[in-house]
């Protein structure tokens, strides 16, 4: 019993972070811009976040001392994501300055 | 005191030591050199004189055997040889004693006196035998070393103390007597030492030293060639004697001296035509002897040595290491006289090198070039002595010439020095009244040589001649008498020439002056100090500075009319030492009064061991009785024909003794002369009267001819003209051996340098060529095939997916986003295949 009131909610939290993830890959490999495909970034990292949680409660509901570990780790990861959208953002802008555009497919000097 | 005799080479080495190694480097001055060098040869002699006397007249329990140094402890294990085979020369009898000896004497012995002795049989029984080498470092002392030692080191100080004078004011002070010093230590090791290889050893080291004092004055070119000359005439010589080594060890298996007599006595006489073994050693012995004594056909070397300062001359080439041929020829009488082809051979040369050298003597004019022919001659003589089988003689006269040759070659190095280098005598002349002491003892020299009697020269010459006639040795005594009297008529005729040239007559060095402008400069700088010569050349270093020949440079204006220059007497560091060995030259030879003085004397060798006939006896083998002679008393107690020593046997009127070995030998003088005359006794007179008349004949002659009549030589020069050109030149040997040696040796060098540049160097030069063009074809090969083989592979991966792979890298972030995403597809795909599987199945 205890099971399957704590079940219920899994799957669907699952789903939303798939669907989370899915739409965050889209928009890296489709969009242009690269402020958009940060943010893309942002979506794929929240999925993750989503199932960190998501499990963290499940296994708490099944009695698992170490289930917080999921919650501590999407602190991590917010961190990181801060850190890296302010590091990403600071590139965007050197960027900008010497190419004057922040559109990717103008940017290819990965080529070389 | 015998005890100590090895100090007696090593003190001299060791002045050397010190004068070479320091002598420069801490800028010793010339006292301090004088004394370093000649205080060595006085401890040298004083420590000689000691052990002789000792040895020979203070009762010593050895007397008259060998005493070897090893005996007291004095002996070094020099060249370990092991065992060697020992199968030469052996006849199958003496093979079979010898084999039975050494089982007894094996038998006879623990192991290890077995391992100590030197030369003992150790192959007993089995054939070949085999005997342990083992060539020891010690020093002899006998009869024959005791007398060489006495003579090196004593007539050695003599002239020691002369260089130091005469040398005065070489900058190779120094080197001069580092050099000396090291040639007394090779000469004592040649005389002392106690086995063929010591020998061998000081007669290189004597070498050596005489090629570096010849070439003292190595700035000048007929110095420098001389030495060369010198040493490589030698090393003919040198050649047979290594040679007669290995035919000793071989046949006696063992160097000692003491051990290759003791087998050698007992070996067959080989007579004439008969070569054995003992033959061959013989020969390989006299070669060397004639290379270091200058016979022919190796003389040629001696007389310009005479290149080297003076006392050089006196000491090397004239005292003690030309006599080296005849200590060796001496010690190994055993072998020769077991070899009577050997000594007819040695007594034929011997007397054709005395006749040939003194008939050269009579033309040349360089005062040192007549008294380097006469050591030639003279040295001739001993030859012939121990040719006719006179050892003991042969010794006697070289002890009788070191003492006046060395005098007359100091008495003309005084000379040299008072005229200021001049060496021509026809520049010479008058010397009487300008330089005393050198006449007056050049006189005892002269009359010496000449066989005058009663000073040494007379004692040991005639004691030659009569042994020539009265010898039963060979066949042809009397050819080589007649020659040997010859050659003496000669002898005191060029002696008597060479006084009147330089001695008496006109002053001719006023008349004419002495070589021109540069040595009248030169001699000029020498008067007027030698500080002068330093200033005008301070980097002169080891240059000559006052011999003749010299080039002194500009001529210094202010000495040009400078006038002749006066001779002078010679200081007393040099006029001691001829005073002292013109004494020894006038009384020298008493210690050798021969048997025709018995009348007189009471016997035939009077004076004892002092007698030079009994000291030198224990050392000569007997051929009759086959063991060494008895020293004196022998000769009274026993029987004459067995007991006494050959050469005296006939002497003794024992005339058949030695014929019993050796065989007759057809027509003999003496006997003939006693025959006539029916006694032994006026027998010897007639010969000693006919060596004194013929001796007075040369000096008469000289004395007409360069006193008397002056003019007469001139006129008589002129009648013998080709006889006189054929002496003056030296009868071309050295053109002829420079025409058959030297040219043919260049001819085959320029030969075999032919062959070199053509034929080696052409196989080389063709491989070489072989090898480039193997090289360049291997090179095209490389460069075509190999490296167009590889760029056309690369040149087809080039053009055909290069573009594959540039298409790949397109640049677009997103491309590469999107195969991450693809690649994270399939690693899930991977991963989870089993489960997405079950998901479609179900």
């Amino acid at each position: 019993m205890k099971q399957a009131a704590a079940n219920p909610d899994l799957s669907k939290f699952l789903v939303i972070g798939a669907l989370l993830f899915i739409i965050g890959v889209a928009g890296v490999l489709t969009r242009r811009n690269i402020i958009v495909i940060f943010m893309s970034i942002e979506l794929i990292l929240n999925a993750a976040n989503l199932n960190f949680i998501a499990f963290s409660r499940y296994l708490s509901g099944m009695g698992n001392s170490n289930a917080l570990a999921g919650q501590i780790f999407t602190v991590f990861v917010i961190v990181v994501a801060a850190a890296e959208a302010a590091i990403g953002l600071g590139i965007v802008i050197a960027l900008y300055r010497n190419k004057e555009t922040i559109w990717v497919d103008e940017i290819d000097l990965l080529k070389w | 005191m015998q005890k100590y005799i090895w100090l007696v080479p090593l003190l001299p080495l060791i002045g050397a030591a010190i004068n070479g190694l320091l002598g420069r480097k801490l800028r010793f001055s010339e006292p301090l050199i004088g004394s370093i060098a000649v205080g060595s040869i006085i401890l040298s002699f004083l420590i000689s004189v000691a052990a002789v006397y000792s040895y020979g007249f203070g009762g010593h329990p050895e007397w008259p055997k060998p005493y070897v140094t090893s005996q007291d402890g004095f002996s070094f294990s020099w060249i370990p040889g092991g065992m060697v085979s020992v199968n030469q020369g052996l006849s199958e009898k003496a093979s079979i004693e010898a084999n039975k000896n050494a089982e007894e004497q094996l038998a006879a012995m623990t192991p290890e006196e077995r391992s100590q002795h030197p030369a003992i049989i150790a192959g007993a029984g089995a054939s070949p035998r085999f005997a342990l080498l083992n060539i020891e470092w010690s020093y002899q002392l006998d009869p024959l070393s005791s007398i060489f030692m006495l003579i090196v080191t004593g007539v050695g100080l003599c002239i020691f103390v002369f260089a130091t004078g005469y040398m005065h004011g070489e900058t190779g002070f120094y080197r001069f007597f580092a050099y000396m010093g090291l040639f007394m230590f090779a000469m004592l090791v040649l005389v002392m030492g106690s086995n063929f290889l010591m020998m061998f050893v000081g007669w290189e080291g004597v070498g050596l030293c005489s090629y570096l004092l010849i070439g003292y004055y190595f700035d000048r070119q007929e110095a420098a060639n001389a030495s060369r000359k010198a040493f490589i005439t030698n090393r003919v010589g040198d050649f047979g004697f290594a040679l007669a080594i290995f035919g000793i060890i071989a046949t006696f298996g063992s160097a000692q001296y003491v051990d290759v007599f003791e087998q050698a006595k007992s070996y067959p006489i080989e007579l004439l035509g008969h070569w054995g073994i003992l033959s061959w050693i013989a020969l390989g012995l006299f070669i060397g002897a004639c290379g270091k004594s200058a016979q022919l056909p190796l003389h040629v070397w001696l007389p310009d040595a005479m290149a080297g300062p003076t006392p050089v001359s006196a000491l090397i080439h004239a005292a003690t290491m030309v006599t080296a041929g005849l200590y060796m020829v001496t010690r190994t009488n055993v072998i020769f006289q077991h070899s009577q082809t050997m000594l007819l051979v040695v007594a034929l040369v011997g007397a054709a090198t005395a006749i040939f050298a003194a008939t050269i003597g009579i033309t040349q004019n360089d005062i040192k070039k007549v008294l380097a022919y006469s050591t030639v001659s003279q040295l001739g003589f001993m030859f012939m002595a121990c040719g006719v089988g006179a050892f003991v003689i042969g010794i006697f006269h070289v002890m009788t010439h070191a003492f006046f040759k060395a005098l007359m070659f100091l008495g003309a190095g005084s000379v040299i020095h008072g005229m200021h280098h001049e060496q021509d005598m026809r520049r010479m002349g008058g010397l009487k009244k300008y330089m005393p002491y050198t006449y007056w003892t050049f006189m005892a020299g002269w009359l010496a040589i000449c066989g005058i009697i009663p000073f040494s020269g007379f004692w040991s010459k005639d004691e030659i001649l009569w042994n020539a006639a009265s010898t039963t040795h060979i066949p042809l005594g009397w050819l080589v008498w007649l020659v040997g009297t010859i050659a003496a008529t000669c002898t005191a005729f060029y002696m008597t020439r060479l006084m009147a040239m330089t001695f008496w007559g006109r002053e001719r060095f006023l008349e004419a002056p002495a070589g021109g402008e540069a040595d009248e400069a030169h001699a000029a700088a020498y008067d007027k100090g030698l500080a002068q010569h330093d200033a005008t050349y301070p980097a002169a270093g080891d240059r000559p500075r006052h011999e003749p020949g010299e080039h002194v440079g500009p001529v210094h204006e202010d000495v040009s009319h400078h006038g002749v220059h006066m001779p002078h007497e010679s200081p007393p560091s040099m006029w001691i030492p001829l005073a002292v060995l013109a004494v020894l030259a006038t009384i020298g030879g008493l210690i050798g009064i021969g048997p025709a003085f018995r009348t007189w004397t009471g016997t035939p060798h009077p004076g004892g061991h002092m007698n030079i006939s009994n000291w030198l006896a224990p050392i000569i083998w007997n051929p009759v009785t086959r063991e060494f002679n008895t020293p004196e008393g022998g000769h009274e107690a026993a029987p004459a024909e067995t007991a006494a020593p050959v050469n005296e046997a006939a002497a003794e009127g024992g005339h058949g003794s030695a014929a019993a070995v050796y065989g007759d030998t057809g027509f003999n003088l003496a006997h003939t002369v006693e025959g006539a005359t029916h006694s032994p006794l006026a027998t010897e007179w007639i010969f000693i009267l006919i060596s004194l008349v013929v001796a007075g004949i040369g000096m008469l002659l000289g004395g007409l001819f360069y006193v008397w009549r002056p003019a007469l030589a001139g006129i008589w020069s002129q009648r013998l003209r080709p006889l006189y050109v054929a002496s003056y030149n030296k009868y071309w040997v050295d053109e002829f051996y420079g025409w058959a040696v030297t040219r043919r040796t260049m001819d085959l060098a320029r030969a075999v340098y032919r062959f070199d540049s053509r034929i080696v160097d052409g196989i080389v030069n063709g491989l070489a060529w072989l090898s480039r063009l193997f090289s360049r074809i291997v090179g095209a090969f490389d460069k075509y095939f190999v490296d167009g083989l590889v760029n056309t592979i690369a040149a087809f991966i080039m053009r055909l997916m290069s573009p594959l792979f540039r298409a790949a890298q397109t640049g677009f972030t997103q491309n590469y986003a999107l195969v991450m995403v693809l690649g994270l597809i399939v690693a899930v795909a991977v991963f989870f295949a089993r489960d997405i599987l079950a998901v479609f199945q179900r």
